[in-house]
């Protein structure tokens, strides 16, 4: 699903854009504009991660959710300025690939869905100190709806949808840091298990390139990889192990707002491979 | 005699039998999604390295978490920048094996090296010397001059890293193109398939351009 698909009318414009400003000045020195909005995604990155982790109650539990919020903020309104700056900049001097996107799609509904999470969720329950109220609660199904949008264009897309195995990286390794314990051990074994079967299964039971075998196999296990990591992760938040900031939904809104901005980050990549 | 290893590195390791055999490298260059997923992965590393590691910098700066000691930022956030930096360096090693002449005789890549050595020498300097009393200024708004300077030291390092490693990607210096002397002789581009092309030998050919 592509932009060219919501609105195809505008064709002419778009092709336009890369030979206006500021499509036309940018174009010549794109790198460095790339380079600026890789290290915006850094700085939002970080400040991301530290953030909602401390929300899922691990990280710098040393402080409370809102003094790391306190100090995290100017960083984190930088990384997201700077990468809407810098996106809109590059975008526009490379608006036709975009236009014709999947991945693009994808990106644009994991910026929406991160921005609702960042402004409209996670922010203010960590102000709140992981009281969730009824505002984040709406936005939390608003942000939820449109990442599950991005994430339904990311899987059912052909070239891009092995993407989605980033994002399941990144809750498979988020889980691993906030369970602890036996939990923590089971998990990882599960994990390590499930990779070698997935190995053994797309490299000797199924020859590498018989696409036509694999991509289902590699779909069942995107699944079953999917299914391990929840199953996880709601076992770390449903056992009383160690205090929380906040209760089970402020965990989930930690969980859902870094992978959000992971899968935002991960389908831009992709833009670039098809 | 590095240039001897790694042509053997994207030639033969691994190579089978037969007209179509590939070596490890080229198969790896050539799959189809799995060059994809490294890539991805090398990035993603980078933003849980990267990101982790400013934080701490912008602590030492006396601009962020102010009011937290620095022994409770370094114990909580350096162990995800260490397992961000584990993950960077095994991916950035994978994409290296799948091109590695193309790396060595690229001046981005090279100067990326060098500054990930000036990088990886602050940390030291850091850990061994300005850290040395850190007790008292652990609690400090602002540390002292020396954490600072490494602190400084330490973004801008990683922000020229991040910088080289994106313009590998471009072709602006690529050997067999017309450059100067200086970049030709930094990437080996005699010993390169595609040679040394002198700039100035090209203009002097050509003559000069024509208003």
């Amino acid at each position: 699903m592509t932009f060219e698909e919501f609105f195809p009318h505008i064709r002419p414009w778009v092709a336009n854009l890369g030979n206006v400003p500021p499509g036309s000045v940018v174009k010549p020195q794109f790198a460095v504009w790339e380079v600026a909005h890789i290290l915006s995604l850094i700085m939002l990155g970080g400040a991301t991660i530290l953030m909602n982790l401390r929300l899922i109650g691990v990280g710098l539990t040393d402080e409370s959710p809102s003094e790391v919020r306190r100090s995290l903020r100017p960083w984190l309104n930088l990384g997201v300025i700077g990468i809407v700056v810098t996106g809109v900049l590059i975008g526009s001097a490379n608006a036709e690939r975009l236009y014709d996107s999947n991945a693009f799609t994808v990106k644009m509904a994991a910026l929406l869905a991160g921005i609702i999470f960042t402004y409209g969720v996670s922010g203010p329950v960590a102000k709140a100190d992981g009281v969730v109220g009824l505002g984040p609660r709406i936005f939390t199904l608003l942000g939820f709806a449109v990442w599950l949008f991005g994430l339904w264009v990311f899987v059912t897309s052909q070239l891009i949808n092995p993407g989605i195995f980033h994002v399941l990286t990144a809750a498979a390794l988020i889980v691993l840091f906030a369970a602890t314990g036996r939990l923590r051990w089971t998990y990882l074994v599960g994990l390590l298990v499930l990779i070698a079967v997935q190995s053994v299964a797309t490299h000797i039971v199924i020859k590498p390139d018989d696409y036509t075998a694999l991509t289902p196999v590699n779909k069942a296990f995107a699944w079953i990889f999917a299914v391990w990591i929840l199953a996880a992760a709601a076992v770390a938040m449903f056992r009383p192990a160690r205090p929380k900031a906040g209760g089970r939904l402020a965990q989930f809104i930690g969980y859902a707002t870094i992978l959000v901005w992971i899968t935002a980050a991960a389908a831009g990549r992709w833009i670039a491979f098809a | 005699m590095i240039r001897a290893f790694l042509v053997w590195l994207q030639t033969s390791l691994g190579k089978g039998a037969g007209d179509t055999a590939e070596s490890w490298s080229e198969a790896l260059l050539g799959s189809l999604n799995f060059w994809g997923l490294l890539e991805g992965t090398h990035l993603l590393a980078l933003i849980l390295f990267a990101g982790t590691i400013f934080v701490v910098d912008l602590r030492l700066l006396g601009v962020s978490f102010r009011r937290t000691r620095v022994s409770v930022i370094s114990d909580r956030v350096l162990p995800l920048t260490v397992f961000g930096f584990g993950l960077v360096v095994a991916t950035g090693l994978a994409l290296f094996f799948a091109k590695p002449l193309f790396y060595y005789h690229n001046i981005w890549f090279r100067m990326k090296l060098a500054l990930l050595a000036l990088a990886l020498v602050n940390i030291v300097v850091f850990h061994v010397r300005v850290q040395k009393n850190r007790h008292a200024w652990d609690a400090a708004p602002t540390p002292p001059w020396n954490a600072r300077a490494s602190a400084v030291l330490s973004l801008s390092a990683w922000i020229l890293v991040i910088t080289m490693g994106r313009f590998i990607a471009y072709d602006w210096f690529n050997c067999g193109k017309p450059q100067p002397h200086f970049i030709n002789v930094v990437e080996e581009c005699k010993a390169s398939d595609d040679g040394a092309v002198e700039k100035a030998a090209v203009v002097k050919v050509a003559g000069p351009a024509k208003s």
